[in-house]
């Protein structure tokens, strides 16, 4: 067992630990940050394998070892779910994700207050639990640049200060400047999607990605490998947290990494202050860092799991719990798929970064007028492979064929030889509104490996609100495979309520110690020195991914520490 | 033809081909396996299946016996045909084979299992087991675990059975040849899948033409980088 001290810990290496580190760190305040997987390196994402790394998930956690359930509802046992988003080495999910970067549109930071300023206040479904947030998109843009500038994101500008521009997208919320790199290279699912949705009347783009479309900051740009989404990159041009803030973190000096560290408890003392984190090391020892501040840092199922087993005497329910909400409001997105195939032409989808090719933002958010049409909110819409990544396996697994095609025989053989390299993918990745009734808590059944209970969701997309939704999405990607000139076009069936992809929610921040975790910097209300941070904050989610988002507010959290929290400690931010 | 034959016959009809142009998907596999079945009867005494393990014939985890049903199964779910590379023709059973003596050690029980009952099955409904079936008597078992109509499986359930056979079998054809599968390529070239390229171009990106600039490459015929210099 062994004990040191330091100003900052961190909990967890990835999208927001990776930037407080070096954020800190440049401050000169002393961090370590406990990481549960190991440190890899660029060369270590050689040679690709789509087996190895999306069939058997070699970088994503290892569900054995560290398992996360979900049950529909309270009356059902829950079963395991796969990873998906979560991270387990330094430099978390952003490793292996797909690098999809938006920033949010400025009606999602308060979707309450404009739906019913639109809509009247009926529009919300009742038993829904929609809330504005308490920062704003104009809090959030410096933050947005900064990430985008740093660590390096490709797109193209359709909002430069409230001048629309063609060819990016005209909805999104009004940036200060253009983005760092030009969009990516434009592939065949792209084009033919670009014309079908101009066709339409919509506004086509490049979906900005934190991939280089050429050299920046002395790392290559993409080599469309194809090999993005559940890999790492082998070439670095993937702007993941590994190699842009651990670097930086680095070199501060004032950061030291801990890898095979698994979190296992958050210390308070009797003054209702945090003392630092106990872990477990590699060789099963219990081991415990002190220090002035803790960060929790990890995907949002460990930030509800340690804060409910942190429980003490002086807190009951749970560390940050005194609103009741810890848990609560958890969201995912919802996808909505179509499949459309070619006779025409080849489509090759397995190249190039797989994730959200090409996109049209017009049923996004509020971008659309939902009068009568029985639901709020909406989705980004793409084109993209079967699954998230587009090698054979990945899309004999999850391409279903079309009604009155066999899964399986002679005539699926057929189906599959001709069409895996002449599909295009839609995907409408749909926004899913918080309800107090979808949670993680402490699975009674499952533990993991070092004996602590599983995190377990109870979730069930299928409410009356998103299943309209769902329906209507559904609808437009037929509508657009159809434009794009398809010789057939279907939907595959919805799931049986199963989450989908970016959980989020569960320590949701707010303006009000009484129905939020933390506040507008991540900071628990009821204990000053612990911040959470990460999209377990997220009191709505919009349909955009969340990654920019919560790399956006991790940089304006750690400024806050800096300039105003460390002068004066145990105060609360506003 | 028994009763239970042509229930299940009908359930594999009804599971699988719905309206019109399912009734042709249906029948274009049913016509399949008969002319198969017609080729079998010629070579006379031809064995049911071919092991797909190498020329010792000997697996790594499965005994003979069930290496050949899970092969004969594999090929009823991506049947081989004249320029159409198969399971058997991929080596499906040895990518199973060598995964359940590694990275799948957990799912032997469920193998010998789900084995064992799909042969208890076979035995009730044909008086045979699965590997001594003709191709469209096969067709039907495998039918009738997808629709999770066939009886006497515990666990793993007929559904879950035949769903873990298909993820391992579209494995098998589809991943790298180092696992023991898609030998040759087969299931590469099967659907014109040029494996782990580092590189395509903005031409590649977007053309509508199958991609055929450079060969397939698998992990073991990538251009290996040079030794790492040795310091000083």
């Amino acid at each position: 067992m062994a004990t040191q001290k330091t100003d900052v810990v961190i909990v967890g290496a990835g999208a927001v630990g990776g930037i407080m580190a070096a954020e800190l760190g440049k401050a000169g305040i002393k961090v370590v940050a406990l990481e549960r997987g190991p440190r890899l390196q660029t060369k270590d994402f050689e040679p690709h394998d789509e087996l190895r790394y999306f069939t058997r998930q070699d970088l994503r956690p290892n569900t054995k070892l560290h398992p996360v359930t979900w049950r529909p509802n309270k009356d059902t046992r829950a079963t395991g779910m796969n990873s998906l988003n979560n991270g387990a080495q330094a430099g978390g999910g952003t490793v292996h994700y797909g690098a999809v970067s938006w920033r949010f549109h400025e009606d999602d930071f308060r979707v309450r207050s404009s739906t019913i300023e639109r809509y009247g206040e009926k529009a919300l479904p009742e038993d829904s639990s929609v809330v504005d947030w308490p920062l704003s998109y104009a809090d959030l843009e410096p933050w947005y640049d900064r990430a985008e500038y740093e660590l390096g994101v490709s797109g193209k500008a359709g909002n430069l200060q409230g001048r629309k521009i063609d060819g990016g997208n005209v909805f999104e919320a009004p940036r200060k400047r253009e983005y760092p790199l030009p969009p990516l290279q434009m592939d065949q699912s792209g084009l033919v999607f670009e014309e079908a949705s101009k066709k339409l009347g919509y506004h086509p783009f490049s979906t900005p990605r934190a991939i280089l479309s050429q050299p920046y900051n002395d790392r290559p740009g993409c080599t469309y490998c194809g090999f993005c989404q559940a890999f790492g990159c082998h070439v670095g041009a993937k702007s993941s947290i590994l190699v842009t803030k651990l670097p930086e973190a680095d070199a501060t000096k004032n950061f030291k990494l801990i890898t095979g560290a698994v979190c296992h408890r958050v210390n308070t003392d009797n003054s209702g202050k945090a003392t630092g984190v106990s872990y477990y090391g590699p060789d099963g020892s219990d081991n415990s860092v002190e220090a002035d501040i803790v960060i929790m840092a990890p995907f949002i199922y460990d930030n509800v799991r340690l804060l409910m087993l942190s429980k003490t005497d002086k807190f009951p329910n749970g560390l940050a719990n005194s609103s009741g909400h810890l848990g609560k409001h958890v969201m995912a997105h919802i996808g909505t798929r179509a499949f459309a195939v070619f006779d025409d032409r080849h489509i090759n989808i397995f190249m190039g970064p797989s994730a959200q090719r090409h996109c049209v933002d017009d049923f996004n958010a509020d971008n659309f007028d939902h009068k009568d049409l029985g639901f709020i909110r909406g989705a980004q819409v793409n084109v993209s492979p079967a699954d998230l990544e587009a090698g054979p396996i990945g899309t004999a697994m999850r391409m279903e064929p079309p009604p009155g095609t066999p899964r399986w025989g002679a005539a699926y053989r057929d189906f599959f030889a001709k069409y895996f390299t002449r599909y295009a993918g839609l995907n409408a990745q749909t926004e899913n509104l918080p309800y107090a009734d979808q949670t993680i808590d402490l699975d009674p059944n499952v533990r993991d490996i070092y004996g602590m209970p599983a995190p377990r969701m109870t979730y069930d997309w299928r409410r009356p609100n998103e299943r309209a939704r769902v329906e209507f999405l559904g609808r437009k990607l037929e509508e657009i495979g159809r434009a794009m000139g398809a010789a057939k076009v279907w939907r595959p069936p919805t799931n049986q309520g199963q989450p989908g992809a970016h959980h989020q929610g569960g320590t949701r921040m707010g303006g009000d110690p009484k129905s939020s975790v933390v506040n507008k910097y991540s900071q628990s209300w009821d204990i000053p020195n612990l911040f959470i941070v990460g999209s377990s904050t997220f009191p709505t989610m919009s349909g955009f991914n969340p990654t920019l988002t919560i790399q956006a507010v991790a940089y304006m959290t750690a400024d806050a520490i800096v300039k105003r929290y460390v002068k004066n400690p145990g105060v609360l931010l506003a | 033809m028994s009763k239970i034959h042509e229930e299940s016959r009908r359930a594999f009809l009804m599971g699988t081909a719905v309206g019109a142009a399912g009734a042709a998907a249906g029948a274009t596999i049913v016509a399949e396996a008969e002319a198969q079945t017609k080729t079998q009867a010629r070579v006379g005494a031809a064995p049911a299946v071919a092991h797909g393990t190498g020329a010792g014939g000997h697996g790594a985890f499965l005994n003979d016996d069930d290496l050949a049903t899970v092969a004969a199964y594999a090929e009823r779910l991506m049947p081989g045909a004249p320029g159409k590379p198969g399971a058997k023709d991929a080596g499906v059973s040895n990518y199973i084979d060598l995964a359940l003596a590694g990275a799948y050690a957990d799912m032997g029980d469920m193998y010998r299992r789900g084995i064992a009952a799909i042969d208890a099955y076979c035995e009730a409904a044909f008086k045979d087991k699965f590997v001594y079936l003709k191709p469209a008597q096969q067709d039907e078992v495998v039918a009738a675990m997808e629709a999770g109509k066939a009886t006497g499986f515990t666990w793993p359930s007929a559904q879950a059975f035949f769903n873990t056979l298909r993820a391992h079998t579209m494995e098998g054809m589809f991943s790298d040849p180092i696992y023991g599968g898609n030998k040759d390529f087969a299931g590469w070239r099967l659907v014109g899948f040029p494996g782990a390229q580092p590189t395509f171009t903005a031409a590649d990106m977007l053309s509508n033409k199958p991609f055929t600039r450079v060969p397939t490459i698998g992990l073991q015929s990538r251009v290996k980088a040079p030794a790492p210099a040795r310091r000083g």
